[in-house]
């Protein structure tokens, strides 16, 4: 026997390990007694000078034995299961073997460095000063490099058991793992266990980390889910702030601070509280974005979310991802053809409000706001919804806003003074401002103002204004205009005295009628016969157009009328009155043999009335020419009496009257279609008026294309604006005498050729 | 407040005062052109589609028209365009009516002139382009045959089928 066999078999013995027939838990080491065999151990390696090769040899030894044995049996245990509770046993059992041979693995490693000392080895293992490093090293490599695929799933069972643990909001006394009654339970112990044996390999990190951070983050986001959802009316910054330290924070101090004294885990937990807190605020707010129009919607019970979001965008950069998804939810859910005006017009209302907390600056609000203008604009009846809401009795939000802010629209050219006593809250405009247009315009601009310039012109609301008072003040037949001046004068604040001139002398011509009625009525020439009446004298010239219907009165009313109009023109020399016979309410008490009503009812409901009066049984043609009303409106018309039972269709246009009412179930036809006269409105609709125009528009334009042959659009356009548009109403954009003119080229009535118009010949 | 006042036309001769301060001359201006701007309308809205005027571009001052020859005439189914110069003086003052198109007409000379009573001794401020029109319209099927500017004319009309030749020869669409 050489030395070189005396040396390898001491060496086999002192360490064990490099025996290929040894089995770890077999041999009872004990250092004690082996003492003389390192002794000799160390001296022959001296003087043979194989303290390196020892080394190697160990160091392939441990890892071949990693290698073979140990990682595969601990990735052995990740085998998927159904039992959620299993996953708790399972991962505990794996850390638990390989924590096992980790030690015996270690204790070799000790004796290692012992003999590195004895024989004054320098060589490093892997470059790790530390042999116990190195070890973990290796282990940490030979695990990764066998890494079982569904490691996760059990890693990720094991925390989440742990944490529903943590969760005492479902506690029933009983552990969920083992099903224990708590106190009997010695789960919190095995995880707790595992963590520091986990923590000792520092495999902690590598092994557990992104499953941990990945099932806090749904944790979290679960939690915010869950309290946030639909509930706008309080602020949750805080709560939630102080839960992610009290529940999150401290159960990862229980994963990371297995042991006290060491202070790096400190740090650990500390980069997790900063990356988590980031977490939260993150994910709060994009369900807050999410959210954000229904919180808009329900201004101002959401005002606290609101102010949760506009803390929390500082701080998450997530403001280009709420401009986005809020458009996004304005055109999904508002504008379509399925919400109707007003309800634009409130979420409109709404969305600036809240959006001006949200961004002072106005610029998210612009940005948002955009497609909303544009789709209001299409809208045919917005204006009138705007100027109906302003003016409506009521909780109503524009009403509110035009009482409330009587602040005088800025005018845009005049520069605003910077008012010195803010300017310590004053702040730049957000780097993604337009530098045309100047912050203060858009800070001051008020909702109505913004209203208004969805259309970009004053005058389209003032008209709408018009004519809807004209609506209100005929059909009230009211001479109480007190209301109505008082919003007038409102309304003067912010438009100009000048766009609203016309309403003023509406108003006033409902006093002066008020006044000549009560004149005319004391003139001795003019004798008040069996019918009373007063009228409403208006000026043509101020009021809007009205629709146009043709009626021929009784004859007696037109006697009536007649009377007045001389007396009025003796009253007011020089002037007469034109009526308009369709228009106007009458008192009518009518006498049945057995019955007597009392309605209000419209001048052709009256004049029918009165022509049944004069003879009982009408054909349809007969009265239709009597009255100059085309018998499918009379018919119409007659439907209304037909409802109140006095009128009969006897035979197939012929009506009588009828005038009791024994078999009244036969009779009365209930399913009559009965026009509500209340309805209607004695105003020319704008799209009437805007059709009258345009045939205006089409005489000059045939005149023009008559003597200048062919024309361009645009100079076209430009014609009519020099000698057409000359009423205050009459405008019309390129774009739309393109459409008319297109039309007509449709129609035959005009060539479109090279870009030019003519007639044809 | 009187009522009968239109306030746009109030604003708009608020909105010129201004104007008519620096220049007090373009006081009258004025008033043409409010006259003109009225005879266009009331020109437009007529259904007689057998004249018609139109300012020839942006000027106000110079307008064109167009009559079309009157029915049982020669000139029936002809088109004829006119040139109408409007002094500063309207409507003291006659405008300048010619013939664009060429016009076979003892009345007409041949760079277009009119000899017609009205355009010269007999003008009125109450007749407008409307009325010019039509007279000239009516001249043209009764032509004044003792005064022509058009002498050859005037010897032919007597021979209507010389005539019409001499016409339809002349006419040449604008």
């Amino acid at each position: 026997m050489n030395d070189y066999q005396i040396a390898w078999n001491l060496m086999k013995k002192v360490f064990p390990i490099l025996d290929d027939s040894f089995t770890f838990g077999q041999a009872t080491d004990d250092g004690s007694l082996l003492k003389n065999e390192f002794y000799q151990c160390v001296e022959s390696s001296k003087t043979l000078n194989s303290g390196r090769i020892v080394q190697d040899l160990l160091v392939s030894k441990i890892e071949q034995r990693l290698r073979n044995e140990m990682v595969p049996e601990f990735w052995s245990y990740f085998k998927r299961s159904e039992n959620d509770n299993k996953g708790f046993k399972q991962f505990y059992n794996a850390v638990k073997s390989l924590y096992d041979c980790f030690k015996q693995l270690d204790h070799v490693i000790t004796k290692l460095d012992m003999f590195k000392q004895a024989t004054q080895l320098g060589d490093l293992i892997y470059n790790e000063n530390n042999t116990h490093d190195a070890l973990k090293l290796i282990l940490k490599a030979t695990l990764l490099s066998q890494l079982n695929l569904e490691y996760q799933v059990v890693v990720m069972n094991f925390y989440e058991t742990a944490l529903k643990m943590e969760d005492t909001e479902e506690d029933d006394g009983q552990c969920i793992i083992c099903l224990q009654e708590s106190k009997h339970c010695n789960c919190l112990h095995l995880f707790q266990e595992t963590n520091r044996k986990l923590g000792d390999m520092s495999l902690l990190e590598p092994l557990v980390g992104q499953t941990l951070t990945n099932l806090i983050y749904t944790y979290i986001h679960a939690h915010i889910q869950k309290i946030c959802k639909d509930s706008f009316d309080s602020s949750f910054i805080v709560i939630l702030e102080k839960w992610l330290q009290t529940v999150v924070i401290n159960w990862l101090r229980k994963i990371y601070c297995y042991d006290t004294s060491s202070s790096n885990n400190e740090v650990v937990v500390g980069m997790f509280d900063k990356k988590l807190t980031n977490y939260l605020y993150n994910c709060y707010t994009k369900i807050r974005i999410d959210q954000l129009f229904n919180i808009i919607i329900e201004y101002p019970e959401s005002l606290p979310a609101l102010e949760d979001l506009r803390l929390c965008l500082p701080r998450t950069e997530l403001k280009p991802l709420l401009t986005k998804k809020l458009q996004k939810a304005m055109e999904t859910r508002l504008l379509h053809p399925g919400v109707s005006t007003p309800d634009v017009l409130t979420a409109y209302v709404a969305a600036i409000r809240s959006l001006r907390i949200l961004d002072p600056t106005g610029l998210l609000l612009e940005t948002v706001t955009q497609p909303v203008h544009q789709y209001l604009r299409s809208r045919e009846d917005t204006v009138r919804c705007v100027v109906s809401s302003l003016t409506e009795e009521g909780p109503n939000d524009l009403a509110e806003e035009l009482i409330r802010g009587e602040i005088v629209q800025v005018d845009e050219n005049t520069p605003v003074d910077e008012d010195g006593e803010n300017w310590e809250t004053w702040v730049p405009d957000p780097i993604d401002t337009s530098p045309s247009k100047s912050s203060a315009y858009r800070r001051t601009s008020d909702i109505i103002s913004m209203l208004v310039n969805v259309y970009g012109s004053k005058e389209l609301f003032v008209n709408e204004y018009r004519t809807l008072l004209a609506d209100r003040l005929l059909t009230q037949y009211s001479c109480d205009t007190e209301k109505e001046i008082r919003y007038l004068e409102l309304l003067k604040l912010r438009f100009g005295d000048s766009q609203l001139h016309y309403c003023e002398v509406m108003l006033k011509d409902i006093a002066d009628s008020k006044r000549i009625n009560q004149h005319i009525k004391q003139d001795p020439e003019y004798s008040e016969s069996d019918i009373p009446m007063s009228a409403m004298i208006v000026s043509a010239q101020f009021w809007p157009p009205f629709k146009e219907e043709k009626l021929e009165l009784h004859a007696r009313l037109v006697t009536q009328m007649e009377g007045y109009t001389s007396a009025f023109e003796t009253l007011k020399g020089s002037r007469t009155l034109c009526w308009k016979n369709h228009l106007g309410v009458v008192d009518l008490e009518i006498e049945l043999a057995d019955r007597t009503l009392n309605l209000s009812v419209s001048p052709v409901q009256a004049t029918i009335m009165m022509h049944f009066q004069d003879k009982n049984v009408w054909e349809l043609q007969e009265l239709s020419k009597l009255m100059q009303c085309p018998p499918t409106v009379l018919r119409r018309k007659i439907g209304f009496w037909q409802s109140h039972g006095i009128l009969v269709e006897t035979k197939p246009d012929v009506f009588c009257i009828q005038e009791d009412l024994e078999n009244k179930d036969n009779n009365i036809q209930e399913d009559i279609f009965v026009e509500d006269y209340e309805s209607e409105s004695a105003m020319a609709s704008a799209q009437d008026q805007r059709e009258e125009e345009l045939q205006t528009f089409w005489s000059y334009i045939v005149g023009m294309l008559m003597n200048l042959d062919t024309l361009p659009l645009e100079r076209i356009h430009q014609m009519l604006k020099m000698f057409a548009f000359q009423g205050p109403t009459i405008e019309c954009n390129l774009q739309e005498l393109k459409v008319f003119l297109d039309r007509k080229v449709r129609e035959h009535q005009l060539i479109y050729s090279n870009g030019y118009y003519k007639l044809p010949k | 407040m009187a009522q009968n006042v239109n306030p746009f036309y109030a604003e708009q001769a608020g909105s010129t005062k201004q104007n008519d301060e620096s220049r007090k001359s373009s006081n009258d201006s004025h008033a043409v052109t409010k006259r003109l701007h009225k005879e266009l309308m009331t020109l437009m809205m007529t259904q007689d589609k057998s004249i018609s005027a139109f300012p020839d571009g942006e000027n106000l001052f110079r307008w064109i028209g167009t009559i079309m020859g009157p029915k049982d005439t020669v000139y029936e189914t002809l088109k004829f365009k006119l040139s109408f110069q409007f002094p500063n003086s309207y409507p003291y003052t006659a405008p300048v009516v010619k013939f664009v198109t060429p016009c076979f007409h003892p009345n007409v000379d041949t760079s277009g002139n009119i000899c017609l009573d009205i355009l010269k001794d007999k003008w009125s401020a109450l007749y407008d382009v409307r009325t010019i029109l039509l007279s000239i319209q009516a001249l043209l099927g009764e032509p004044n045959v003792d005064s022509p500017l058009n002498a050859l004319a005037a010897e032919k009309w007597q021979k209507q089928e010389e005539y019409r030749k001499h016409v339809l020869d002349t006419y040449r669409e604008a």
